[in-house]
């Protein structure tokens, strides 16, 4: 076609404007072809990390809920969804629609646990000797209890240097009085006298100011472990064993595990290792100089760990090792810590080989039983002993805390800690609450206290150790919410708790617990807040929802149906985000470009006025004229648009074979894993190349409309 | 030079006291006036007059590129007043042939391309066909090897030639041709002009302004135009050679 021969020959006679204009359309097309990928592949990854996970395809919970389901916005503290009254005959309900394929129960909530004071567990150790009359290991623990109360009444003595003294609160200055009084000769001197009420004194009025009683929050989901594992193809138990069928029991995700159970200085030893693996060095990367002055810094806790028996095994591995004759440990312990590029790789062994066996790794041991504390959905402090049988991962998300903060705990214990009364636990509570006579506390009022600002409490906590471990848990721990990082700064709001005994009684209403296993109808048979529904491989999510929805509402169900994308909150969401990000940066490259193209087009036609009034003359219609500029237009929009779609899938074809790395753990779990390999579908090249079209025909609307106003009568004055 | 003004057979062009205004802000310029004419079929006619006098409005006029301010302008039977924009360019395609005085062929198309262009605009003739048309015209110009040249790679009388035969490859019932050898030296215009002239000879219909008196010498017919107005229907040479000299000496 003749047209088509004239915008190629003009394109190539103006080959500077057209590489121009053709520039910005080939990077459009490109981008838009990158884009589309990334966000098809992303959403793909997205809603395998999600409905693989923990969400399911669809969510329902109560009708009635005063907010929206989220379940990866941070802790669910606050929100009130409601709850799901007759699980059982939800799941009845629900699993007759066709296309489910399960229905998993849930409740999510956070707990705490108090890690790794090792005065505690010293002080256990200790009581245990002295009750089996073992004289030497008495004697060895007994020295390890007096050096670490040592080292608190020291912290005290710095921190109240700090801190104006007339501040302190009487309490504050009983408390350093009795830790001073701990660490005293004439205390030791008469240990011997009497151990168990010395004992008792170091239990009740020194150890809850000791180093690491930090107190650790996660995130956890109730649910039925058996299902849930089966049925979240994502789900893969690491150390230990999964909960056996029935029993009460609880999963740490991996990574919570090692982020926040772990021994700090040995996490941080792991982190610097992973990061240096990803090629940062330390003597540019400011997060591995910052964990490595952390590392020199927080040296006690390690000296803290060691006693008179291990410290000598210790500073004899390092003097050997960095060859070095000083004996103060601290100094040896702070040569160690001071590692570089080069020594790293070395100093990593030797952590594992001669300090790490020594010390007491994770806080909360595969095989412990912890006990968790939480509030009822009332306001209740409840605590509820459970045994860790291990660890969990989804797999390809081990690195993403958005998924990686997620544990798991059985359905049974859930319930007790959530405050929904199982028969086990209304009589308990009963018993527990004419005992002691102590008044529930208001929602309110635990909440204001759990949310205090945490600068406040610690001025009047002279807990020179818990500050410094809050301070660190706010700073690893960034991704949790800030009010939740800064809590376990905060003691007050668990006043509740030091007043009842309820570690005790929790023992007690534990232990013969956790041997129990419940049936089925146990299980299901109960209140849960939510429950993720599981659809076939192949079934539209749309036409379930909607199936689902009229079950609910048939069988008067009271429930609400939500997609995974809405279920999931802000992550969801970022698709969005993405998307906005292309669109703008689309809209910039394109506006360019039509301006661009206008212009020049505009000009093209001035130039070209003779000659289009010729071609008026010999008989071309206006429309003819019209259809000439949109032919240069279309001609040069497929030209780059395909050039830039083809070299856009380079870029996605080289992306899929090298991958991209997440950037952090939002972007993990986005990516369903490290990297994202993006896919592309000719669909996108189809939607850049009508994008480019129709921007560049947009674009010659007005010079084209200019063009059909050169009246014949313009080609036949002489050209001057 | 028997033909005369009332010619027997019906006229391609036919004006009927025909005034032509052009309107300069306020000011009216009057460019023609009560022109009558009319022009049959084989003719080879020449409008001369001195410049302003008006030659080539009446040009535009008859080439359905411009509306007459009162009286009728009749080509190929139809009245150019009442044609609409689209009617006026159809027209154009059909029964007119232009040759410009500054060629205005496609730059980007070949010659062969810029001849056929009208061809392909009709939409009539198959690709053999319009490639025959097109040959034919080319060979007969004498500028058939360089049917594959742009006219940036042509002279001045070449691509006059290309657009000379862009103007006839449609067979139209009149050529019209506003100075065509303004922009030649004499040896190419001579030529163009033999070229024409053998066209003509062949049937074409030839309409040229001109104030060049080796072209006057050619026509078949001169009508004389002064300010506008027809000061002979049927001049001879040596009249407006006369008159040129008249006004070159005063
Ligand atoms: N577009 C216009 N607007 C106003 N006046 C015009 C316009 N075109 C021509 N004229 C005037 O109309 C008159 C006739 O002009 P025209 O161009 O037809 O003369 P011409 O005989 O072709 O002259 P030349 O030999 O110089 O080409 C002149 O007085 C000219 O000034
Ligand atoms: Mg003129």
């Amino acid at each position: 076609m003749i047209l088509i021969r004239i915008a190629l020959r003009n394109l190539r006679g103006h080959w500077v404007k057209g590489l121009i204009v053709g520039g910005l359309l080939f990077l459009g097309a490109a981008l838009v072809v990158v884009g589309l990928s990334l966000l098809s592949t992303i959403d793909r990854s997205m809603a395998k990390s999600i409905v693989g996970s923990v969400s399911g395809n669809l969510q329902v919970y109560a009708k009635d809920a005063k907010d929206k389901l989220t379940l990866f916005a941070g802790m669910t503290d606050g929100t009130e969804i409601g709850h799901v009254e007759d699980f059982a005959k939800v799941r009845q309900t629900l699993e007759a629609v066709p296309g489910v394929k399960a229905v998993i129960p849930m409740g999510t909530d956070v707990a705490m646990v108090y890690g790794g004071n090792v005065l505690d567990v010293k002080l256990d150790q200790l009581r245990a000797a002295e009750k089996g009359k073992d004289k030497d290991k008495s004697k060895v623990v007994r020295a390890h209890v007096r050096k670490m109360v040592g080292l608190l009444a020291k912290d005290l003595d710095r921190m109240s240097d700090l801190r104006a003294v007339k501040n302190m609160s009487d309490e504050t200055k009983q408390a350093i009085a009795d830790v001073k009084q701990g660490g005293s000769d004439a205390f030791w001197a008469s240990f011997d006298k009497d151990p168990f009420t010395a004992l008792e004194f170091l239990e009740n009025k020194v150890a809850p100011l000791g180093l690491n009683a930090d107190m650790i929050w996660f995130r956890y989901i109730g649910t039925d472990l058996d299902r849930f594992a089966s049925n979240f193809e994502l789900f893969e138990v690491v150390d230990g064993t999964q909960v056996p069928k029935g029993q009460r029991g609880f999963l740490f995700n991996k990574l919570t595990y090692e982020e926040t159970i772990k021994h700090r200085t040995a996490r941080r030893f792991d982190k610097i290792r992973d990061r240096l693996a990803e090629g940062f060095t330390l003597k540019r990367d400011e997060d591995l100089q910052q964990w490595r002055k952390l590392n020199k810094d927080q040296m006690r806790e390690i000296t803290y760990q060691l006693d008179d028996r291990t410290e000598p095994m210790v500073r004899q591995f390092l003097q050997k090792h960095l060859d070095n004759s000083a004996s103060a440990i601290e100094v040896l312990l702070a040569q160690f810590m001071d590692i570089n590029d080069d020594n790293f790789g070395a100093r990593y062994t030797a952590f594992y080989a001669g300090i790490a066996p020594h010390l007491m790794l994770y806080s909360v041991k595969i095989g412990d039983v912890m006990t968790m504390k939480g509030f009822t959905s009332a306001g209740y402090p409840t605590t509820v002993n459970v045994k860790v049988y291990g660890t969990f991962r989804f797999k390809s998300l081990d690195k993403s805390m958005m998924a990686g903060g997620m544990n798991l705990i059985d359905l049974m214990s859930y319930r007790d800690l959530y405050g929904f009364l199982t028969a086990d636990r209304k009589e308990e509570l009963a018993k527990l609450q004419a005992q002691s006579g102590v008044k529930p506390p208001s929602h309110d009022r635990a909440e204001a206290d759990l949310f205090a600002d945490a600068d406040d409490e610690v001025e009047e906590l002279p807990r020179a150790a818990t500050v410094v471990a809050a301070n660190e848990v706010g700073k690893t721990n960034s991704e949790w919410p800030a009010a939740v990082a800064a809590a376990p700064a905060v003691e007050s709001g668990f006043d509740e708790f030091a007043k009842v005994d309820m570690k005790a009684s929790a023992k007690k209403y534990g232990e013969d617990l956790f041997g129990r296993v419940y049936a089925q109808p146990d299980i299901d048979g109960g209140v849960v807040r939510n429950a993720a529904i599981l659809l076939h491989n192949g079934i539209d999510e749309r036409q379930a929802k909607l199936a689902v929805q009229k079950a609910c509402n048939d069988h008067k169900l009271g429930l609400q149906v939500m997609d995974w994308r809405e279920a999931s909150g802000m992550i969801g969401q970022f698709l969005f985000v993405i998307y906005a990000v292309l669109a703008g940066s689309l809209f910039i490259i394109f506006f360019t470009a039509m301006v661009i193209i206008n212009n020049s087009t505009v000009l093209a036609t001035m130039e070209r006025t003779r000659e289009i009034g010729a071609l008026r003359a010999i008989g071309a219609q206006r429309s003819y004229i019209r259809k000439m500029f949109f032919v240069e237009g279309l001609v040069l929009a497929l030209l780059f648009g395909s050039l830039g779609s083809a070299f856009g899938g380079l870029v996605v074809a080289f992306f899929n074979a090298k991958g991209i790395a997440a950037f952090n753990d939002v972007f993990v779990f986005l990516f369903a894993g490290p990297r994202l390999y993006p896919t592309m579908s000719f669909t996108h090249v189809v939607v850049a190349l009508v994008v480019v079209t129709v921007v560049t025909l947009f674009s010659t609307l007005y010079p084209a409309w200019l063009a059909t106003r050169v009246t014949p009568l313009q080609a036949m004055q002489d050209a001057e | 030079m028997t033909t005369a003004y009332a010619a027997t057979e019906t006229p391609i062009v036919k004006l009927v006291n025909v005034d032509k205004d052009y309107e300069l802000g306020t000011v009216i310029v009057p460019a023609l006036r009560d022109v009558s004419l009319s022009i049959a079929a084989g003719e080879f006619t020449v409008i001369a007059g001195p410049s302003g006098s008006g030659k080539t409005t009446l040009l535009n006029l008859i080439g359905c590129v411009d509306i007459a301010t009162r009286g009728s302008v009749i080509i190929d039977g139809s009245d150019t007043k009442v044609l609409k924009d689209k009617q006026l360019t159809e027209l154009r395609l059909r029964s007119l042939g232009f040759i410009f005085q500054s060629f205005n062929l496609v730059g980007v198309l070949d010659a062969f391309d810029n001849v056929e262009f009208p061809l392909l605009l009709q939409g009539k003739l198959s690709k053999a066909d319009r490639r025959e048309r097109v040959m034919v015209l080319l060979r007969q110009l004498g500028i058939e090897q360089y049917s594959h040249h742009r006219p940036g790679e042509l002279s001045g009388g070449q691509r006059q030639r290309v657009a000379i035969a862009r103007a006839l490859v449609t067979e139209p019932r009149i050529v019209l041709a506003d100075e065509p050898t303004a922009n030649l030296d004499s040896k190419t215009g001579n030529s163009i002009l033999d070229s024409m002239q053998e066209l003509n000879a062949r049937g074409t219909t030839f309409l040229f302004s001109t104030h060049d008196p080796r072209v006057v010498s050619r026509a078949g017919r001169v009508i004389r135009l002064v300010d506008g107005e027809i000061a002979d229907h049927n001049a001879t040479a040596e009249d407006v050679a006369q008159l040129a000299a008249a006004a070159h000496a005063a």
